[in-house]
């Protein structure tokens, strides 16, 4: 190699992911919140009558999700924002004069962090969910079922998705405090004025991630109306790739 | 060799010569940087010398492409900051004490920052080692005092082994034993034939650190000299420094008439 690239700056953004204390934190939060809900969901359960479905417990128990993801979205706003109020940027920065390869650095290094810790999180809502069950009458999910299997993958990879529009929210914004107040807006605001227009309102709230995360990501089949789980996701990825974009013309032209 | 490094690669020395070209920064309509034209030799010591706000750092920023100039433009032998193959092996910089994550430790730090330009890993223990911080490299640099924070700085910039080193401000904060380290370390690098730039606004320290100066305020060249041409004709550095900047100083406070 003649010159830095993005294996360079990819090793650059790794280090710095795992050596401050707060990526460790936001993970074993993600992780410890969607165990602890799932968890909860089915001691709820345990003694509920008529006795719960399957995808009763799976559905309920992959809630904690809502949680994981505003926790990983931080995450991705954090990397990049964490980096703008310490001044640690112009490091970076004269270290890697090519911003837009800082950034898909970034984005690649914390989207796969994401989808990491998003899998074992989800995983555990799962297994939260199922151990707390056990010896009832509840019938047991299994990951051999494709639709169980499904998703939790897809709940995976939809809080991966979150990170990344973390870390683009965070490229526009730069200030920690209102790219996560803007990322947390985006995820619930829409969702309220959604709301307003009852039944009507899912032509548009199919698109929304909070709705499609508890209505057909997370879940064993999406309710009617909403777009299959996948197609969800691919959403979720689109609107990050979006926002990283606009994240990567601002970074072009602005001072560091 | 004072700073423990190799020498600079057997490059021309016209590799190591920074160039500012007519360098013009405006921040809405107030004017930082003005039509700012300098060539910085290697193998000296470059002291940079100007009033609070004469827009010194705005001009070491520029330098590194950390913002783009107005008009003209800031070279690093021969090529913008950003065409660089490998920056930090060709520059190396003190940016103000705190262009780190406070979360990180000063070893991790390093390691980034070196993974960015494919150093190796004994290259952070040797600038661990030469400013001083091998024993508190573990420790998150937030707990750092301000002479640790300016040696950590140092470290960052000598870690590429770089021809040519930018330094803004590097003396804040040291006590009189790290500046007279700092003195020593800036010299023996210049003698190495490397290329030293050093902006402060304390003449007293430039004195015994440079061999030449660049003189700026309100973002003009005052002059481009030698320590020992401003002081001719003065009783000291700091009386020519504060006649050539008193138009250029716009705090000056109220004189009693």
């Amino acid at each position: 190699m003649n010159r830095y690239g993005f294996r360079q700056a990819a090793r650059m953004e790794r280090i710095k992911l795992t050596s401050v204390r707060s990526t460790w934190w936001l993970a074993i939060a993600a992780v410890a919140s969607m165990a602890a809900v799932g968890a909860g969901v089915g001691l709820g359960y345990r003694s509920h009558t008529p006795v719960a479905t399957a995808a009763q417990i799976l559905n309920n128990s992959l809630g904690g999700a809502v949680l994981a993801q505003l926790l990983l979205g931080a995450l991705g706003v954090l990397t990049v924002t964490g980096e703008y109020g310490t001044g640690m940027i112009r490091s970076t920065f004269a270290a890697v004069p090519r911003r837009r390869t800082v950034l898909l650095a970034k984005a690649a290094v914390c989207g796969g962090a994401a989808l990491a810790v998003g899998l074992i999180a989800s995983l555990a809502g799962y297994l939260g969910g199922q151990l707390a069950i056990r010896g009832t009458a509840i019938p047991a999910a299994h990951l051999g079922d494709p639709a169980i299997l499904r998703a939790v993958v897809l709940t995976g990879g939809y809080l991966a998705a979150t990170a990344l529009i973390g870390v683009g929210i965070g490229t526009m914004v730069r200030h920690s405090g209102a790219a996560i107040g803007t990322l947390f807006a985006l995820m619930f605001v829409p969702m309220i004025v959604v709301g307003l227009f009852g039944e009507s309102g899912i032509q548009v709230g199919r698109f929304l991630p909070l709705l499609m995360l508890l209505n057909s990501v997370a879940v064993t089949s999406p309710i009617p109306g909403l777009f299959p789980g996948w197609i969800s996701v691919l959403l979720m990825c689109g609107y990050a790739a979006a926002v990283i974009l606009c994240g990567g013309v601002l970074l072009r032209h602005r001072d560091a | 060799m004072v700073s423990g490094l190799r020498r600079p690669a057997a490059l021309p020395s016209v590799f190591r010569v920074i160039e500012l070209r007519e360098l013009t920064k405006r921040y809405g309509g107030r004017v930082a940087v003005d039509g700012l034209s300098v060539r910085v030799q290697p193998g000296a010591v470059t002291g940079f010398l100007g009033p609070n706000g004469s827009g010194k750092s705005t001009t070491m920023r520029m330098i590194l492409g950390l913002d783009a100039p107005d008009h003209g433009e800031a070279l690093i032998g021969g090529v913008p900051y950003r065409e660089l193959a490998w920056p930090l092996r060709t520059v190396g910089m003190l940016l103000d004490a705190g262009a780190f994550h406070p979360g990180r430790s000063a070893r991790a730090h390093l390691a980034a920052l070196a993974a960015s330009n494919d150093l190796p890993g004994s290259r952070v223990e040797r600038v661990l080692r030469t400013v001083g911080l091998s024993g508190a490299a573990t420790r998150r640099a937030g707990t750092y005092s301000l002479g640790m924070r300016q040696r950590l700085g140092v470290a960052v910039a000598l870690l590429g082994d770089p021809g040519v080193l930018l330094l803004d401000e590097p003396v804040n904060g040291l006590d009189p034993e790290g500046i007279r380290w700092l003195r020593d370390l800036l010299r023996g690098l210049a003698a190495e034939g490397r290329t030293v730039f050093v902006s402060s606004h304390l003449i007293a320290e430039m004195a015994l650190t440079a061999d030449r100066l660049v003189v700026i305020g309100r973002g003009r060249l005052l002059a481009e000299t030698t320590v020992a041409e401003l002081s001719a004709g003065a009783d000291s550095l700091e009386d020519a420094f504060l006649r050539l900047t008193s138009p250029e100083t716009d705090y000056r406070g109220m004189e009693a008439s």
